[in-house]
């Protein structure tokens, strides 16, 4: 699976399912969290769905604002670890 | 920690920059923090209570040191591994960190090879100089008691070393009965162990029981037996730190530490009272950069002297003048009878706490930049944050990540992924309630403190299912400046009251008590 793939896909899933509003237009480099989409709690349920859908463990530690709250830091971090 | 010992920690700073050769600037911060758990122990009436309690804190650290050591890294592997048998690192056989993650490659110091039987020499000499310093504090006994350091006299210096032996030789015979014992099994009881202590040291019928048992074996008054015999100074923060490292070694996360190192992290004396609780990967790249750190840098002892002048003036002036009768505490809770009173003491309440703890966190960061440790920030104007959620990003900003990390996330994550999952609803509100509880407990196991993590946990529930069901309606006000300027005002003002109504719970170790003051407030006498 390609970046690209990946980006969608989370894009995809988290106005979906975090943001609950299919028609936001989420931009690749907005703040998420910092913006109110997104809370700690939206962050564990984005970590469990990395690791069903890509096989990714995110470790406790990696779920803060500071590493996660773009989408650019979230599919730089799937990224990573995917073989 | 008090006005003397701030500004002896601030004149060593300048001793430290400008004589000492960089390559003891490690060990001074290991030595003077060794030294520091035993001279910021206050006198403790059970008899020699105020030596062996740091003593103890200093092996527990030793033992979790041991416990932490990745046996990979010292043949030269360049990162931690999960522990295969681990519930999260089965799940995961890759490695969690990158190897090229500069935050999780271990010191050059443990690629060197090992010393005796696989544990490399410097550790060994770190071990020994932690005896002899341990030592070392009981020959305070001889200096006369004004120039003493410590608080309380210590026991006699061949009475610590045959303890020390004995100790030592448990240890052992710990280690060889405990050899089939997995590692994920041993750092599980490790946490268990610590976590009992905790509990232990915090309850109060536990503490009381364990004073009049310590107090029986010294031959001392059982009936004078109380929670403040037991004051462990620092072990709340150590405990967090040491369950830190515990559970990140069994997800393979945690960088290989030397011994020196992982003691200097746990008890770094600027933050050793009263936090941050820094996190160990952080620690060790200042700790391993202080060889590179010019020694006498005018801009780096500004930066540290203001921040330092900063929280004394926000410590000894405004907080201390505050909790002169300004602020809410259990004398006054019971006399004050008008609803204006009771608000003012309470509002008194909430910045005297914020001036007096944010101020000892602006004395601890300014003082570890003198000795080129940045530590982490822990406030960040938590008073004008607009939502429960946004307090607690800023409100003892290391222990509610903390708490996060090792409650929340592991929680939310254990649920999501059960068989059946219950309903989203109940898993917000247990990991949510869980976390704030924990958080509450740390400050002591007690009824008032499991009430006011109970407020704050049903808080940020409440929060995240009017947020979660407003989300939308709330963007809509982005094109509504004036409707949007009304609602942030409205919601700063329900968050702020709300955080400072819980301060009662917090303040008033009687329930009986804050209820008659909720009572007051709203007018019900």
């Amino acid at each position: 699976m390609d970046e690209k793939e990946v980006r969608e896909k989370l894009r995809s899933y988290i106005t979906r399912e975090l943001i609950r509003d299919e028609s936001y237009r989420l931009t690749d480099d907005e703040g998420i969290v910092t913006g109110g989409l997104m809370d700690s709690f939206s962050l564990a349920e984005f970590a469990v769905y990395v690791e069903s859908e890509f096989g990714v463990y995110i470790p406790d530690s990696d779920l803060t604002v500071a590493r996660m709250n773009t989408l650019d830091q979230m599919v730089a971090r799937v990224m990573q670890d995917m073989k | 920690m008090n006005l003397a010992a701030i500004l002896v920690f601030a004149a060593a700073a300048c001793l430290y920059g400008a004589l000492l050769p960089a390559r003891f600037r490690g060990w001074a911060l290991f030595a003077g923090s060794v030294i520091a758990v035993y001279v910021l122990q206050p006198a403790l009436p059970i008899r020699y209570s105020a030596y062996a309690l740091p003593t103890a804190m200093l092996l527990l650290i030793v033992a979790s040191w041991w416990l932490t050591r990745d046996s990979n890294a010292h043949a030269g592997a360049t990162t931690s591994q999960p522990l295969n048998d681990d519930v999260v690192g089965a799940q995961h056989a890759a490695p969690l960190q990158s190897p090229n993650d500069e935050r999780y490659s271990p010191s050059p110091r443990l690629r060197e090879g090992s010393g005796v039987r696989g544990i490399p020499r410097d550790d060994l000499v770190t071990l020994m100089a932690l005896v002899a310093l341990m030592v070392g504090v009981s020959f305070l006994r001889f200096i006369d008691v004004d120039f003493r350091l410590v608080a309380s006299t210590p026991p006699e210096p061949l009475a610590v070393v045959l303890a020390l032996l004995v100790i030592g030789a448990a240890g052992v015979g710990l280690r060889l009965a405990l050899r089939r014992v997995s590692q994920r099994r041993a750092l599980t009881g490790m946490i268990l162990l610590i976590a009992a202590a905790f509990v232990v040291f915090k309850a109060e019928p536990l503490a009381t029981a364990l004073s009049r048992a310590l107090r029986f074996q010294t031959g001392q008054d059982t009936t004078l037996a109380s929670i403040a015999d037991l004051g462990w100074v620092g072990f709340s923060y150590v405990a967090f730190r040491l369950i830190h490292t515990l559970r990140d070694r069994q997800t393979g996360i945690l960088p290989a530490l030397s011994l020196r190192e992982y003691v200097t992290y746990v008890i770094f004396f600027p933050s050793f009272t009263a936090g941050p609780i820094d996190r160990a990967e952080r620690f060790v790249e200042d700790y391993r950069a202080l060889p590179g750190l010019r020694g006498l840098d005018a801009e780096r002892f500004a930066g540290g002297a203001a921040r330092i002048l900063i929280g004394l003036f926000k410590k000894f002036v405004i907080a201390d003048t505050l909790a002169l009768g300004l602020a809410l505490n259990v004398i006054n809770a019971g006399q004050v009878e008008s609803p204006l009173g009771m608000w003012l003491l309470l509002y008194g309440y909430a910045l005297r706490l914020y001036f007096d703890f944010g101020g000892y966190t602006d004395i601890a960061i300014g003082i570890g930049i003198l000795y080129g440790v940045t530590l982490p920030e822990n406030f960040s104007r938590p008073y004008l944050r607009t939502t429960i959620t946004s307090f607690w990003q800023s409100w003892h900003i290391t222990l509610s990540s903390w708490a996060r990390f090792y409650v929340f996330s592991p929680l939310s994550r254990a649920l999501l992924t059960r068989k059946p999952k219950p309903s989203a609803l109940v898993i917000v509100l247990l990991a949510q309630v869980t976390t704030m509880v924990v958080i509450g407990l740390w400050h002591g196991v007690a009824l008032n403190f499991l009430l006011w993590g109970l407020w704050h946990g049903v808080g940020l529930f409440v929060h995240k299912q009017w947020s979660d069901r407003t989300r939308k309606w709330y963007r809509g006000l982005n094109d509504q400046p004036a409707r949007k300027r009304l609602w942030v005002g409205f919601s700063w003002f329900v968050t702020f009251h709300y955080v400072v109504l819980g301060w009662v719970w917090f303040a008033l170790p009687d329930v009986s008590q804050s209820l008659r003051v909720f009572g007051v407030l709203f007018g019900g006498g």
